[in-house]
């Protein structure tokens, strides 16, 4: 195992040492899926919003009881998007790879990292939507947002541990890909995405104690819904990133010279 | 001083039975050399037992038949295929022209596809801005360089690719197939290109099924039938037996 850990470590740095190149491929996807549109990625932020609001209005619904729903639903679809799309697009990863897997000698972190960059790029544009709501919401700014940045690096330094995971099993297990995909479809409203959890019993309760992705989102929304630090939820999003890297890198480092035998 | 030196070398993969709700069917194409079943377990003995070396100046065709493994130990020199036995060692940086297309963009320009081939070959910018003209020029392509990809007739887009891939100065060459592109008269330009690539490169892996090709271009070749080396001998006795 230590051997494999040192093995994914040395691909991770040949990955960072050609950053030009997924840096670069990443940009040409971005602006490919946009490249015949007037409005350009900004397309991105337009959707965002549009969905943001949507689900605003229609759970809302001139309910004055709950005055930051706006701001709550607006920062937990933000996070939800970000680690919906990475889980799904991971999963086909290798296979959209599979010439350059076959034919250049590219680190797999490489291909890793280009997703990850893709996020991010289309994360950046729900940031901005993000924070239209949230001014426009009335929500206004304190020190304990910061924690909400450090809840978005957090999450960020998941993801391409994620997406070696997710990778590799849909690699190794092509039906997966429908599995996840419809497991996150009906994840979004299995997750406290625009739902509240009032402390009930049943279903609601545990869909929300024993669903990692919640604790994922509250790290970012409460500090900005409610002004305060969620410890807990922190304390579990940093194990479970630690988990999810150790898993990652023992992945990487032994399956990395031969998914290529599998595809 | 470049050298290849390959000792005992052996590749040996499973068969991996993916997992899947779907019937079950072999989950991976095979790339040659022989199928294995024992113990419920299919392996394919890629290749098997190799050794060889390889010095400056030297030229290696690759012969055999189809499926006897020549593409696979290009692929195992290059570092895709890890070697599950022995020991390959390589002294010299390693350039190959398989798939010279891979890569190509339809959406961005000539220009900027240039530069994408550059980094996935590992190229600085300075490297790829130092080549850029070259590499324009050689391809003839004219103003059509800052128009999409999409917009290039099949002949362009083969030259454009060419061009890229062999804007290059090995040390040691890998090559599947001796790669042409364009018409009649860019053929023979594409030749030449090969010819002077062929004489910098330190030492040249070459594999073909054209013999003439490989008598004029190579001093050594190597036979593989189903994965093993059926002979490595200079290129005369070849002739002699062949």
């Amino acid at each position: 195992m230590i051997k494999a850990i040192g093995d994914a470590f040395s691909d991770i740095r040949s990955g960072f040492r050609l950053r030009r190149v997924w840096l670069a491929l990443a940009r040409e996807d971005i602006d490919d899926q946009h490249r015949r549109t007037r409005l350009g990625p900004l397309w991105l932020l337009v959707n965002y919003l549009a969905f943001a609001s949507i689900f605003i209005f229609l759970f809302h619904r001139g309910d004055t009881s709950q005055e930051s729903y706006a701001a709550y639903a607006a920062t937990g679809l933000l996070v939800w998007l970000f680690i919906s799309e990475i889980l799904i697009q991971a999963n086909t990863l290798f296979l959209r790879e599979e010439n350059f897997i076959k034919g250049t000698t590219l680190p797999i972190s490489v291909y890793v990292l280009r997703l990850t960059m893709q996020s991010v790029i289309r994360a950046a544009y729900a940031v901005v939507g993000c924070a239209v709501i949230l001014l426009v919401s009335g929500a206004v700014p304190t020190p304990i947002w910061l924690f909400s940045a450090l809840a978005l690096l957090l999450i960020l330094l998941a993801a391409p541990a994620t997406i070696i995971i997710f990778a590799f099993l849909g690699a190794y297990f092509p039906d997966s890909q429908f599995i996840v995909t419809n497991v996150m479809r009906l994840g979004m409203f299995l997750t406290p995405v625009f739902w509240m959890y009032s402390g009930q019993g049943g279903f609601r309760m545990a869909f929300y104690h024993w669903n990692p992705f919640t604790y994922f989102l509250e790290i970012f929304r409460i500090p900005i819904t409610e002004n305060m630090v969620p410890v807990q939820s922190f304390l579990i999003c940093g194990a479970v990133v630690l988990a999810l890297w150790l898993l990652a890198l023992v992945l990487l480092g032994r399956y990395r010279k031969q998914v290529v035998f599998v595809l | 001083m470049v050298s290849i030196n390959v000792k005992n070398v052996g590749l040996v993969y499973r068969l991996r039975q993916k997992i899947s709700l779907a019937r079950k069917t072999p989950a991976v194409q095979h790339t040659g050399g022989r199928v294995s079943a024992a113990g419920g377990r299919k392996t394919v003995i890629a290749l098997e037992d190799l050794s060889f070396s390889l010095e400056a100046g030297d030229r290696l065709g690759l012969v055999g038949s189809n499926g006897a493994g020549k593409t696979t130990l290009l692929k195992v020199l290059y570092g895709i295929y890890e070697p599950t036995m022995g020991k390959v060692e390589m002294k010299g940086r390693v350039d190959a022209l398989f798939n010279i297309s891979l890569g190509f963009r339809k959406e961005a320009t000539g220009r900027r596809n240039i530069v994408l081939r550059g980094l996935i070959n590992g190229w600085s910018l300075d490297q790829i801005n130092d080549r850029m003209d070259a590499i324009i020029e050689f391809s003839e392509l004219g103003d059509f360089i800052d128009l999409p990809f999409k917009t290039y007739s099949q002949g362009m887009a083969a030259r454009l690719a060419f061009s890229v891939a062999t804007s290059l100065e090995p040390e040691i060459l890998l090559m599947d197939e001796w790669i042409g592109a364009g018409d009649a008269r860019f053929q023979e330009k594409a030749k030449r290109r090969m010819e002077e690539i062929a004489e910098k490169a330190g030492i040249i892996v070459l594999a073909s099924h054209n013999h003439g090709l490989l008598k004029r271009t190579c001093n050594k070749i190597l036979e593989l039938d189903k994965g093993r080396l059926k002979a490595f001998l200079p290129v005369e006795s070849w002739e002699e037996t062949g």
